[in-house]
């Protein structure tokens, strides 16, 4: 069941954004981050892997190579969470997740639909919500009912397009931990591009460093986040060390002089 | 084991709470159809209807043409064709993921009246062809012409909304100009017959016209249906309904082809009441909220009710007249919608 991506290009148009990206195999019941400054292509290669974005190169999960497998079945294994939250209409989050439930035919009945989204809610605490329209919740909520809509499903690879950004850091640690909790009983991968470095490091098994479309540095948290990385990805002077707790920090200590990263 | 959830419990409430509402519509449907029926200078009363309704040859020859030559088809158009308004719009509204989205606004029924004014003035200058015939079907011409450049323009902009809602409003303006350079040649008669046409008329609608366009609904309402989740899905995300593998261009061509066929086969018999398309949609979804299973049939009779109640009140209201029933919708459909969508921010505050 391993996640391999070896030399994918791709891009919107003649921009070509990602350029021969290759990361090493990722075994199952692993969470992987997906870091890099904006603009580095981290949401393309989610499109990639997703298989709403056409690519050159080789993607495979399962054995199953992406261009030999046929759309639907692809698009049953893996779950997509997008970067943009539902949108702020007149529909309660509970109306939202039954449709998709029945318009993406997932076999449940009404009373395990209704338990699962139960459950799911309750778990992103957003269950008081769960009758209220979602034009009347705040970004963050819906970001919660947005990843609420990619868990609904039992995938084997769940894609997550910064599932934390708009969350306080109660909900982002929460997510996290219910997404590592997740694929590690369920034995399922998960790729999300995170924003937060240190929460990235504490829950993430692997991290790929991206920049301008390629892979800079790949592997466990501790051999990605050095100094000379950040340096060079994020435009900034950091000092890697360790809490008394044992987790990674990255302390930020300013820009670096003469650079000017992408926006 | 699985016990009844609390959410179960809610969401069902919720649910049956909405389709109390959409009862009651269509029993204020069926009020305001049967005062429709009563409703007319022939003076029938409403024990004379009712029997004839039950039994045609308890009615005198004049009163039984009347009431089923003239009064029941009349009644029964508004509906048809309000429904037909109200599903189109809603379709098109959703899909297009913009308020303002209907048949009016994508050119149909510009397009339509385009056809019908052609008709109107080349009529007396063709031999053999009634006007009463060429100007549905020219209108029909033009409305259908109108829906495939639109599903043209969706096509080659691989379904981006923006762009077919901009190419609808050019519509709009391109048949309104031909329109008036074909005014300059027309005669008093033929303008005061484009402008009786233009304003939207449900007299002239016989069973034939009934027949078609419910014919019509009949055959696209259950193709809505079936995409009532998905539908759903996409109001609420569209990028999750994409990533998830539903071919959201592909459904927007499909979408956009059913209701502007629908929009084309209301406008071109009744003229244009193409605000009911606008505005049924809208009061629809504040009543019931963005559930399609609830809102596309909540829509067709939200547009059904506000045309039959349109009918009735453009026959008594002056009476020896009928009043365009087109000017009719607005003057009702504008303060109960803006009301209602008043009353709605409020309560959201
Ligand atoms: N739909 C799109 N069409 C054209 N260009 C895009 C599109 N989405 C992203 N891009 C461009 O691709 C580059 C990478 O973007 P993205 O993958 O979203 O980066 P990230 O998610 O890491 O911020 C950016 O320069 C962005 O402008
Ligand atoms: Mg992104």
């Amino acid at each position: 069941m391993n996640l391999k991506v070896e030399n994918v290009s791709a891009g919107y148009g003649s921009v070509q954004i990602l350029n021969n990206l290759s990361f090493p195999d990722i075994t199952q019941g692993q969470l992987v981050g997906l870091l890099g400054p904006n603009a580095s292509g981290k949401s393309t290669l989610l499109r990639c892997l997703s298989g709403i974005l056409a690519f050159k190169g080789h993607i495979s999960f399962a054995g199953q190579e992406y261009s030999k497998t046929n759309h639907k079945a692809w698009f049953e294994k893996v779950a997509t969470m997008p970067q943009s939250p539902p949108a702020p209409t007149a529909l309660t989050p509970t109306e939202l997740l039954w449709s998709t439930a029945r318009a993406l035919a997932l076999p449940y009945s009404d009373q395990a639909l209704a338990h699962r989204i139960e459950d799911l809610f309750t778990s992103l605490g957003i269950y008081e919500y769960r009758l209220s329209a979602l034009s009347s919740l705040s970004g963050g909520k819906r970001q919660l009912v947005g990843l609420a809509l990619a868990l609904i499903r039992e995938p084997e690879l769940m894609l997550l397009d910064e599932p934390t950004s708009a969350l306080d850091l109660h909900w982002r640690m929460t997510v996290l931990q219910l997404v590592q909790q997740r694929i590690k009983t369920q034995n399922q991968i998960a790729v999300a591009a995170l924003h937060d470095l240190d929460l990235a490091a504490r829950y993430c098994d692997t991290l790929v460093l991206m920049h301008q479309g390629v892979v800079v540095a790949a592997g466990a948290p501790e051999t990605v986040l050095v100094e000379d990385n950040i340096a060079r990805v994020y435009q900034v002077e950091a000092k890697i060390s360790r809490s008394p707790y044992g987790h990674l920090h990255i302390d930020v200590i300013g820009p670096l002089p003469g650079s000017s990263p992408h926006v | 084991m699985t016990s009844k959830s609390s959410l179960h419990a809610d969401f069902s409430r919720l649910n049956n709470r909405r389709i109390l509402v959409l009862i009651c519509l269509f029993v204020a449907l069926l009020i305001s159809l049967w005062l429709d029926l009563l409703a007319g200078p022939a003076g029938l009363t409403a024990q004379q209807v009712f029997e004839g309704l039950i039994d045609p040859s308890s009615l005198n020859l004049r009163h039984s043409i009347i009431l089923w030559d003239v009064r029941i088809p009349d009644a029964l158009i508004a509906v048809v064709v309000g429904a037909a308004l109200g599903l189109s719009g809603i379709e098109m509204q959703t899909i297009l993921d913009n308020p303002i989205a209907s048949p009016f606004t994508l050119g149909i029924s510009s397009a339509a009246i385009l056809g019908a004014s052609i008709a109107i003035i080349l009529s007396p200058v063709i031999p053999f062809l009634p006007s009463q015939a060429l100007t549905p079907v020219l209108a029909l011409v033009g409305a259908c012409a109108s829906a495939a450049l639109v599903l043209f323009v969706v096509r080659i902009s691989s379904g981006n909304r923006e762009t077919v809602i901009l190419f609808g409003v050019a519509l709009v303006f391109l048949c309104e100009a031909i329109s008036f350079g074909f005014y300059l040649i027309a005669d008093a008669e033929a303008l005061y017959q484009i402008a009786f046409w233009a304003m939207g008329s449900l007299t002239k609608a016989g069973w034939i016209e009934v027949a078609i366009v419910s014919a019509v609904f009949c055959l696209v309402f259950p193709f809505s249906l079936r995409q009532v989740w998905l539908l759903t899905l996409i109001r609420g995300s569209e990028e999750h309904a994409r990533s998830t593998g539903v071919n959201v261009a592909k459904l927007r061509i499909w979408v956009i082809a059913r209701s502007s066929l629908l929009a084309a086969f209301a406008v071109c018999f009744v003229g244009t009441i193409s605000f009911i398309g606008l505005v049924g949609p809208h009061i629809a979804r504040l009543l019931l909220g963005e559930d399609h299973r609830m809102l596309l049939p909540g829509s067709a009779l939200c547009g059904a009710l506000i045309l039959s109640i349109a009918s009735f009140l453009s026959k008594i209201l002056l009476p020896g007249t009928v009043v365009p029933v087109g000017v009719l919708t607005a003057i009702i459909g504008v303060p109960l919608f803006l009301s209602l969508l008043l009353q709605n921010h409020r309560r959201t505050r």
